[in-house]
């Protein structure tokens, strides 16, 4: 997956490397495959009673296969909105990186700047003003109001009783909004790697811009949308934070339910196994992904 | 639950151009205007404590070395559960610190029932002591923290003020030898409404599923208040149901929340959309909106005609505490009618403490609290309120699989 | 190029512009209302909804000490978290560009996985770790606190290190380092000039990374900390919301805005003289 190939006078090492690798593998073992173990023995466990957090491992496969029963709906829907913020974060970050890339001049760095800004305020506190904005005597609903939209937009789901707050449409707004920079950045990168030269060879070939786009252009800027689909699409489908502030008993994603197992039922095994499950699609998803595109790809 | 406090009372005085006595004076002007007085009267009152009834119960199990001293103390309560500290002379952790000597650090880290016992659950469990030596939490988690043996009995011979607890407090189902807590506040649930947004007075637990306001009610994520109000409602008796017995009530909630009637399942933050105007009308509790009416004034609160839910939360010991000496000396301090008039002049919740009522009508600065209703319900409202059963726990993890498979639907 | 596709090509251009600077508006949308309700006098403790233009809230940025505390504290993890992570993970990064060897595509694997691991699984994960003790396969006891918000801390950011520096190096061509050790470079120098130049872009661009992950971590922070401890910035955020929203939170924000952004613009500018004086 390294695409040792590309790597030009990658050297043959002998202890180096290892020792290099060692405080980073040792951390991880520690701190990542240590704790993964323990939760995987919970997976597997039953619980000897609800609060003393003593399980027995008893190989009990059937915490998978209930929790699947009881909550495929949130699974579903979680990747749901997480695919759509994923699909809504390229729509917006795509044309907005190709403006940079192309247009921006000498003021590219000041506009990717402009896009990393609003990510130096907490995530907490940036969620809690979009609370604001999306309330019922916020300006969104204020602006809908004066142009008389209310009607429209709740006949197409848009809004839910007239209220945009505890919504669908709420989680994935903040799901596209917080995860749009690491869609920009990534297709930025690709784009900027372009040699804008081509599109002119491309014209003349394909005679109208928007072939040439297509055909050259957008092929070449794939390996930043993948990078930022990944980027999207991972931390969005097991977020918990948007659905908690933005959204209604009706909009909680699978991250809510393993918060719910772990902290108020305090029933170990299921989260345990949810866990496992949400992390055996998202790992099988990207293992597919990365053995198409490359795993280098996954950084900005 | 929460325990709001006029949040730098003296800031938003001056914001809203009044002084304190104005504020007081409306505050008791809302005090009475806040509880309906349907026709229902006390007579049903299940009172299912036994004031006196000593009867002579097994436990205490062993007391905490009652020596056991550090000089320094530490609380965890919900926040704005106190006098503010801010001159740093004269809020109550101020005079008990210099009255003592003793280092308190009161923290406002309690902000939900569940939260903190999951932060505190993997040390207690493995025997290892948090760092707090006093904490507050609601009577059902008391209940179950004294059932796991995770809370010190409180060594009551250096807590001489504990003598003042209220008749109806002591010995509670949820510590019914009363050796382990002491009570902190105790309030009412009932229903908080905008009347500027329902356009009408809420009497009624039915008015939250009036399909009116569909979308503009806002439940409690604490289970006992929501279902307990809702169990009301349909005319049955939280303080003794049975799982089988409230699956009417889910069923009704469950539904309310599959087609939007119900908007948000909220901790606290329930008073964020209430004043926002997200929602319309909402499960409350009772000292929370006596203080956001100064601000808001279209806020009511009422205990509903069915009746409403009591609760209290308590100070407890948690196992392995280090400083008993000093816990025990805080408890006397803030049992001291004196003292605790000041902490309830603060918090408008219900003081568990006798002679405070008579302690706040002395100080011409706080005689109009004295007769809120709010503070001081009088009999009738009294016999409306029920407690919440004490769950054992298997059917407390029934009761608390179904709920929150509602609430995270 | 025909002349009738140019209009055609300027109304593309200005449908790209408008749509990307709509775009910036959607990204500014909180920013703004963070700013504009730092001026906010809020009528009640729930600064939420607008009720009057005020100067009172910036007369003393610094009010409400805890805030300042949190935020302090979250600094503290914040440089400590990212310091050691860029060393780590850079490390692993070098050792994977620079070298072929056994395992490296299961390294590879390795670091992919805590990217793909949602962080309250994480966070779930580390917690039991933490509190398992004695009894278990554990020989490691942290009780909760700073350590442990460090360590975990430390944890999601080496993979993101890693990644983005392997990414920046990756097509550089390491027989340069070989032709200054043929010049007679012992190999520190070699890494002082010749390898630490190139690779510094990356390592910084990860250092911020890190730092900007640990700062605004709650999801994972909120389960290895403490009980009665001291809260982080975003805890404290959490918390607030449950109580007060005040308008001090705004203040401080704007406040952290503005010194983000001007530390970003000098760089920028300084960046540019350097540039034009290497071309003069």
């Amino acid at each position: 997956m390294a695409g040792g190939g590309e790597e030009r006078n990658q050297r043959r090492g002998t202890w180096q490397p290892y020792a290099m690798l060692s405080p980073g593998m040792l951390w991880m073992a520690l701190f990542f495959f240590a704790p993964m173990v323990i939760l995987a023995r919970y997976a597997l466990s039953e619980p000897r009673d609800r609060f003393s957090g003593k399980y027995d491992l008893t190989w009990r496969f059937e915490n998978f296969t209930e929790v699947f029963d009881r909550y495929g709906e949130q699974f579903l829907r979680s990747f749901r909105y997480s695919g759509i913020a994923t699909l809504l974060c390229i729509a917006l970050g795509y044309p907005l990186a190709y403006w940079i890339a192309t247009r921006g001049g000498r003021y590219r760095n000041l506009l990717l700047g402009l896009v990393v800004v609003p990510f130096f305020t907490s995530y907490l506190v940036r969620t809690i003003a979009w609370t604001t904005l999306v309330g019922d005597e916020g300006p969104i609903l204020g602006i809908a109001g004066a142009l008389s939209l209310e009607g429209a937009l709740d006949s197409i789901g848009i809004t839910t009783n007239g209220g945009l707050l505890q919504t669908q449409t709420a989680v994935i707004l903040g799901l596209t909004y917080n995860f749009l920079p690491f869609m920009v950045l990534p297709i930025y990168v690709s784009l900027e790697k372009i040699d804008f030269r081509l599109l002119d060879a491309a014209k003349d070939l394909y005679s109208s811009s928007r072939r040439a786009f297509w055909k050259v252009i957008f092929p070449l800027s794939l390996p930043g949308v993948f990078a930022g689909t990944l980027l999207t699409f991972i931390p969005a489908s097991g977020d918990f934070v948007n659905a908690e502030f933005l959204g209604g008993p009706n909009n909680q994603m699978i991250g809510n339910v393993i918060q719910n197992e772990f902290f108020v039922q305090f029933d170990f095994a299921s989260a345990a196994a949810i866990s496992f499950i949400l992390m055996f699609i998202i790992t099988v998803g990207v293992l597919v992904y990365a053995r198409i595109f490359g795993t280098d790809e996954l950084s900005v | 639950m929460n325990r709001y406090r006029i949040n730098q009372m003296r800031a938003a005085q001056t914001r809203a151009g009044l002084n304190r006595r104005q504020f007081l004076g409306r505050a008791g002007a809302f005090g009475g205007a806040v509880l309906l007085t349907p026709s229902l009267l006390a007579a049903c009152g299940g009172d299912d404590e036994d004031p006196k009834g000593n009867g002579g119960d097994t436990e205490p199990g062993p007391t905490a070395d009652p020596n056991k001293s550090t000089g320094d103390l530490l609380m965890s309560n919900w926040p704005l559960y106190i006098d503010p500290t801010e001159d740093g002379v004269t809020g109550s952790v101020d005079l008990f610190k210099k009255a003592t000597g003793i280092d308190l650090t009161y923290n406002e880290d309690f902000n939900d029932n569940n939260e903190y016992f999951a932060a505190i659950q993997p040390d207690l469990a493995n025997g290892k002591a948090i760092k707090p030596d006093i904490i507050a939490p609601t009577f059902w988690l008391v209940a179950r923290l004294i059932e796991l043996g995770w809370v010190e009995a409180l060594p009551l011979d250096q807590i001489p003020n504990a003598a003042n607890l209220l008749p109806s407090l002591q010995k509670p189902l949820w510590d019914p030898t009363g050796a382990y807590s002491l009570p902190w506040q105790s309030g009412m649930t009932g229903i908080a409404y905008n009347i500027d947004a329902t356009g009408r007075e809420l009497t009624s637990v039915e008015d939250l599923f009036d399909p009116e306001f569909k979308g503009k009610i806002g439940m409690l994520t604490e289970m006992r208040d929501t279902l307990g109000l809702v169990l009301l409602g349909l005319g049955k008796d939280p303080s003794t149901i049975s799982f089988d017995d409230a699956a009417d009530a889910f069923d009704k909630i469950e539904a309310a929340k599959n087609d939007g009637q119900i908007r948000q399942f909220t901790g606290n933050d329930y008073q964020d959309d209430l004043v926002a105007g997200n929602f319309a009308a909402c499960v409350a509790w009772s000292g929370d909106v006596a203080q956001l009416a100064l601000d808001t004034p279209s806020l009511r609160f009422v205990i509903p005609e069915e009746g409403g839910m009591q609760w209290s939360d308590c100070m407890v010991i948690p196992k392995g505490a280090d400083s008993i000496k000093e816990a025990a000396a805080w408890m006397n301090y803030v049992y001291d009618p004196v003292n605790a008039a000041r902490i309830a002049a603060y918090v408008t919740y219900n003081s568990p403490v006798a002679g405070v009522q008579d302690e706040l009508r002395k100080n011409p600065d706080t005689v109009g609290l004295a007769d809120s209703e709010l503070m001081f319900p009088d009999e009738e409202t009294l016999g409306r309120l029920k407690v919440f059963k004490a769950l054992d726990e298997d059917e407390e993890a029934q009761f608390d699989d179904r709920f929150s498979s509602i609430t995270t639907g | 190029m025909t002349t009738t596709a140019r209009p055609r090509r300027r109304l593309g251009d200005l449908v790209l512009a408008g749509f990307s600077i709509l775009v910036l508006f959607y990204l500014f949308m909180p920013i703004i209302t963070i700013v504009a309700f730092s001026f906010n006098d809020p009528a009640g403790k729930f600064n939420l909804t607008w009720s009057g233009f005020t100067l009172a809230n910036w007369s003393d940025p610094f009010a409400g000490g805890d805030l300042l505390d949190a935020m302090v504290y979250s600094i503290k993890i914040a440089v400590m978290a990212s310091l050691v992570a860029t060393v780590i993970g850079g490390l692993v990064a070098l050792a994977l560009s620079r070298y072929r060897f056994r395992g490296g595509a299961l390294i590879n694997l390795f670091l992919v996985l805590p990217l793909t691991t949602p962080e309250v699984v994480l966070g779930a994960s580390l917690l039991n770790f933490f509190v398992a003790q004695d009894e278990r396969i554990l020989f490691f006891d942290v009780s909760r606190g700073f350590r442990t918000i460090l360590v975990s801390h430390i944890l999601f950011c080496v993979s993101f290190v890693a990644m983005t520096v392997k990414a920046r190096v990756r097509g550089f061509d390491w027989s340069l380092e070989d032709a200054a050790m043929d010049l007679g470079a012992p190999p520190l120098r070699v890494f002082a000039k010749v390898t630490f130049p190139l690779i510094v872009p990356g390592i910084l661009a990860a250092a911020l990374l890190s730092f900007a992950l640990s700062i605004d971590d709650y999801i994972i922070t909120t389960m290895v900390r403490d009980v009665g401890g001291e809260p982080t910035f975003p805890l404290y955020i959490a918390g607030a919301f449950q109580r007060e929203v005040s308008p001090q939170i705004n203040v401080l924000s704007t406040l952290i805005l503005i010194i983000s952004v001007s530390l970003m613009a000098s760089g920028s500018i300084l960046g540019a003289l350097r540039q034009r004086r290497s071309m003069a």
